[in-house]
């Protein structure tokens, strides 16, 4: 939102609020907080209007956030932001503050294009663990294909080495679709994190994709989509 | 004009009733003969059954026969049936005002149109009744029966309350059994199969699978003299004598037929399966550490059970890995369900973790688990969707000799709730005599249908209910004086949102008030327990149909009031009331927000309640769930949780995938079915009657819902 | 604050007896067989499975509780303290409840 001076407004893109998830943080109870707008256009994204239209949705006040997470303390392993691209805020590191001054833990969900924000959350200490989705491997026309725009893979490569070697617990993560990913880029990847960093496989939803041309295009079969798990994971 | 013939139907209905009087077994035989036989005209015959059925004098009958007699000779017909004549005499009865006289000699039965319909058309009252011969055969039964009960059982003004949807009077079409069964393996073990009118005695099983064999049949045999629910205490516990001497990959099998017997038990009552809860502990519960066990033959073993922990635990995770595992098709098991007890002891005990991420696991992929929470120092026994019984004093006195271990709940009344607060027009007082009156009612209910198993029951070893008269250990098998009365509800938001201007989940203040009727329920109920020594408890109803029942007859009976607060849609018909005590089903309430806080009025509810986690097609992270699921058991009241996934399964392929999706995720085709839980169980969608469609609809599965401005 | 209490109970009596309860604004809820609204309040704060096992109970403004009997008059001590009012030290130290009825069944 813009206000009247012209400036973003502070603090005000937190555009969706889930006060226990059982999916965002392994091995945890945790909140989400989803953050809008995003440098990607991943075809098969399904929270395309948290990418495209943010301005449009209704927006958390951040103190309502604060006041409802309060009580929850005792029960969250902590909050977990995503997007959209979180670190495309400048008040990520702002936010992420407020949270760890309310005590809890703080995980972010990144694509992995802005290692220099990445590297300074953390390097002050914002963050207790990060997931990165990858798009596919780290072919340039792969990889644009998949983020639908065009992405400077050193700035994923560095993404990939900082979170590799921050010390905190961290994942990979990919969304795969027969029409752009194939068996072997899928094991390339997994033997390129090699074997102190989990990749985890999601399974396309074929429901509301963002790019049209992907309208009846389908996921991996859960037959298929279960032996690739196992694929990689040997 | 020729005299018309009277009737087959005739003929048989009056044998029926002199015979009945004397032997039954006649009957048959009587009857079939006289198919054979037509009977000329005699009007003697309604004289006789006016005589014998209702208090008339004999000149009011002969007076009435010969008037009917008239109607039908002027009527011109060459046959009439026994029916026909029937109602021609009722007529006779009304236009005298003989109204209890005509009451007394009605007829039960169904019509022809209803019968062709319902062979041939799918009953959808209670999604786990299949479509089949047996099926129909219940539910015509039922019919008959339930016409029965609101006639014959129950008072005019409580018949009228079930029928005009004030209350609801569960199974109806069971009158002649009480509702439901907790038990013990025990009895199996000690006594052997050996039921009344069976035609061959088992004695103690010696090996584990004979006991499983023995096991269902017994439960078997139990859902034929129960209507609902047939439950099994600490199964896994009870096994462990048996399992000494057997490898894992045995334990396992055992695991798996245990699990296939009872989810495949279609072909028992009615095509029904046995609604089967089987309780699982990690520990040895407190009351039976000390406890002589129970082994092969019926012996003891000369060991106590706090010494078979480890044989109980294998048992317990071989069984959570059968559930993981799912059926055939990759489905999740629909019966026995499962309630794992997490207590202060469970925490305890060695293990617990590994054994509580494995059940969470099964509550992930599968949906099986239901977690019971006993706090403090209680102990339960959990059956039916909800139904637990605390023990008490007396019980535990019981655990010493677990085969006495057994409990019945004898009859559920559910009050509509909403239509209270429609009467009671905003105020206070109102509101809560009505709701005072309503409770009363049922109780009157309750000791009608007390009074009439009490008949039952004395009719001992001949009767009727001779397998609940069976006193191998002393006492009955149907212990009546130790049973409870159930008393439900169902629209408790709806009542707060008529009274308050809001849902339950809306504020603290409606929350409050909302409190306040339950605790009030629960007071009445204490009070009334006193004043008439029965044992009225409430419980959350699972109302699979009644919740839908009640929202028809009060959009029929208060449109406009209804309107406003009904749940799902009206345009489609698929309309409800939230279940029991629950929050809206659609509130975007996290499910934190929603165990803390329907949990508030778990301990108001003593028979057992249930907070119910939607998890849509999302697979959670079995850590993270187990750590809910001990922060619910921490900081909470909650009684009971269950995490719910979705499911669709193919009908062409027979896959089954994870979410409810339109086509089948392997192969594409539309002839799916979904699979979820519709109450307190699994069963496939497309069973399910309107108003449950609705909820589904409308169930907030956590995910983020963003609003745009 | 709220202190839970019920009729027949020898430790709600005591407290009543030493504090002027009224005077030091603590609000008393008497659940007995009558009052729903107790009841509900009760509930209201998880305190049903306690008041099965013990009363009475002093919830805080901060919506904690007291359960102990020792602490409950401590505090109520402190409490009638601030508000510059005497209590009755003559009933002596705690007795415990032998009966049982120190708690709603």
């Amino acid at each position: 939102m813009v206000n009247a001076t012209g400036m973003m407004k502070k603090l005000d893109n937190i555009k969706g609020f889930i006060e226990s998830s059982f999916i965002d943080w392994p091995g945890r109870t945790c909140a989400v907080l989803f953050l809008g707008g995003c440098n990607f256009r991943c075809p098969f994204c399904h929270n395309h209007p948290l990418v495209r239209h943010p301005d449009e949705l209704v927006s958390y006040p951040v103190e309502e956030v604060v006041s409802r997470l309060g009580p929850l303390r005792k029960w969250l392993g902590g909050v977990a932001v995503t997007g959209g691209e979180p670190t495309l805020d400048p008040d990520l590191p702002e936010l992420l503050g407020i949270i760890r001054d309310q005590g809890f833990q703080c995980k972010i969900d990144t694509n992995g294009s802005r290692p220099e924000v990445l590297a300074r959350l953390l390097d002050d200490g914002l963050l207790d663990m990060v997931a990165m989705d990858v798009k596919t491997v780290l072919v340039r026309d792969k990889y644009e294909q998949c983020a639908g725009t065009g992405v400077d893979l050193e700035k994923i490569a560095g993404s990939i080495e900082l979170i590799k070697n921050s010390g905190i617990a961290h994942e990979f993560r990919m969304t795969v679709l027969p029409r752009y990913h194939s068996r072997e880029d899928i094991v390339a990847w997994a033997a390129y994190l090699g074997k102190d960093s989990v990749l985890k496989l999601q399974n396309y939803d074929p429901r509301s994709p963002m790019y049209p041309g992907l309208a009846g295009a389908k996921g991996f079969s859960p037959g298929d989509f279960d032996e690739l798990v196992q694929l990689i994971k040997g | 004009m020729g005299v018309v013939m009277p009737l087959q139907e005739a003929k048989k209905k009056e044998s029926f009733k002199q015979v009945t009087r004397d032997d039954s077994t006649d009957l048959a035989l009587f009857v079939r003969t006289s198919e054979e036989d037509i009977v000329g005209w005699k009007r003697q015959r309604i004289v006789d059954a006016l005589l014998r059925e209702t208090f008339i004098d004999r000149d009011t009958a002969e007076r009435i026969s010969i008037d009917v007699e008239k109607t039908v000779q002027t009527s011109n017909l060459k046959t009439v049936t026994g029916p026909l004549i029937r109602e021609l005499v009722n007529a006779r009865l009304l236009e005298l005002g003989l109204e209890e006289a005509r009451r007394m000699h009605t007829r039960l039965g169904v019509p022809l149109y209803d019968v062709d319909h319902l062979l041939v058309q799918h009953n959808k009252e209670n999604a786990n009744v299949p479509h089949g011969p047996e099926a129909t055969n219940l539910t015509l039964a039922e019919g008959i029966k339930k016409e029965y009960a609101l006639l014959h059982v129950f008072t005019t003004d409580v018949a009228d309350a079930h029928l005009n949807g004030d209350l609801h009077l569960h199974d109806l079409g069971f009158i002649d059994r009480p509702y439901c069964s907790g038990q013990s393996l025990e009895y199996v073990k000690k006594f052997g199969l050996n039921l009344p009118n069976s035609l061959a005695m088992a004695k103690p099983a010696k090996h584990a699978d004979v006991l499983l064999a023995h096991m269902v049949k017994f439960a078997a045999a139990l859902q034929s003299h129960f209507a609902g629910a047939i439950g099994w205490d600490a199964v896994n516990l009870f096994y462990a004598p048996y399992l000494e001497e057997m490898s894992d990959r045995d334990v396992k099998q055992l695991a798996q037929m245990l699990i296939y017997e009872f989810s495949q038990q279609a072909v028992a009552r009615g095509g029904q399966a046995i609604f089967s809860d089987i309780n699982v502990y990690w520990e040895v519960p407190k009351h039976f550490v000390d406890v002589p066990a129970i082994g092969p033959g019926g012996e003891y073993t000369g060991k106590t059970y706090g010494e078979y922990e480890k044989e109980a635990q294998r048992f317990a995770w071989a069984l959570f890995e059968v559930y993981k595992e799912g059926d055939g098709a990759g489905r999740p098991f629909f019966f026995p369900k499962p309630l794992v007890h997490i207590t202060e002891k469970f925490f305890k005990t060695e293990g617990h973790m590994d054994f509580l991420n494995h059940i969470c696991e099964v509550a992930s992929v599968k949906g099986n688990t239901y977690f019971v929470f006993d706090r403090g120092d209680t102990a339960k026994i959990s059956e039916c969707c909800r139904l637990s019984f605390k023990l008490e004093a007396s019980d535990l006195e019981d655990a010493k000799e677990p085969w006495r271990m057994r409990y019945s709940a004898l009859q559920n009344v559910t009050i509509n709730l909403p239509r209270l607060a429609y009467k009671a027009e905003g105020d206070d007082t109102k509101l809560f005599t009505l709701l005072t009156e309503q409770i009363k009612l049922a109780a009157k209910g309750h000791e009608q249908k007390k009074k009439f198993i009490e008949k039952l029951m004395a009719l001992g070893k001949g009767g009727p209910l001779a397998m609940l008269a069976m006193d191998l250990d002393g006492n009955s098998y149907l212990r009546l004086e130790r049973c409870s009365y159930l008393m439900g509800m169902v629209g408790l938001n709806e009542l707060v949102k008529v009274h308050t201007g809001e849902e339950l989940h809306d504020s603290e203040a409606s929350l409050k008030f909302g409190l306040k009727v339950i605790a009030h329920m629960n007071i009445v109920c204490n009070k009334m327990a006193e004043q008439m020594g029965m044992k009225f408890v409430l419980e959350q109803t699972p109302a699979e149909s009644t919740a839908y029942r009640f929202a028809k007859l009060d959009m029929a009976h208060h449109p406009e009031e209804t309107a406003k607060v009904i749940q799902g849609n009206m345009e489609s018909g698929e309309i409800y009331y939230t279940n029991s005590t629950l929050f809206n089903v659609g509130a975007e309430m996290s499910p934190i927000a929603r165990v803390e806080k329907e949990g508030l009025l778990h301990p108001l509810i003593e028979a057992g309640s249930i907070t119910h986690v939607w998890l849509g097609e999302s697979s959670p992270d079995k850590e993270a769930l187990a750590d809910f699921v001990i922060k619910t058991f921490r900081h909470t009241n909650n009684d009971q949780i269950a995490f719910s996934p979705e499911f669709t399964c193919c009908l062409d392929c027979g896959k089954t995938g994870r979410g409810i999706t339109d086509t089948c995720q392997y192969c594409g085709s539309e002839k799916i079915d979904g699979i979820t839980r519709i109450t307190g169980y699994f069963t496939k969608i497309s069973s399910w009657n309107k108003g449950k469609l609705g909820e589904l609809h409308d169930r907030y599965r956590n995910e983020e819902r963003f609003v745009r401005k | 604050m709220t202190l839970f209490t019920k009729p027949d109970c020898r430790l709600c009596d005591q407290l009543k007896s030493k504090f002027d309860l009224k005077g030091m604004k603590v609000d008393i809820e008497v659940l007995d067989t009558g009052d729903a609204g107790a009841l509900a309040h009760l509930a209201w704060h998880g305190l049903v499975e306690v008041a099965r096992k013990t009363l009475p109970i002093l919830v805080l403004d901060d919506s904690s509780t007291v359960e102990d009997f020792t602490d409950i008059e401590s505090l109520l001590m402190s409490r009638a303290d601030q508000c510059g009012l005497k209590y009755n030290d003559s009933t002596g130290a705690a007795i415990l409840c032998e009966t049982g009825t120190c708690a709603i069944n």
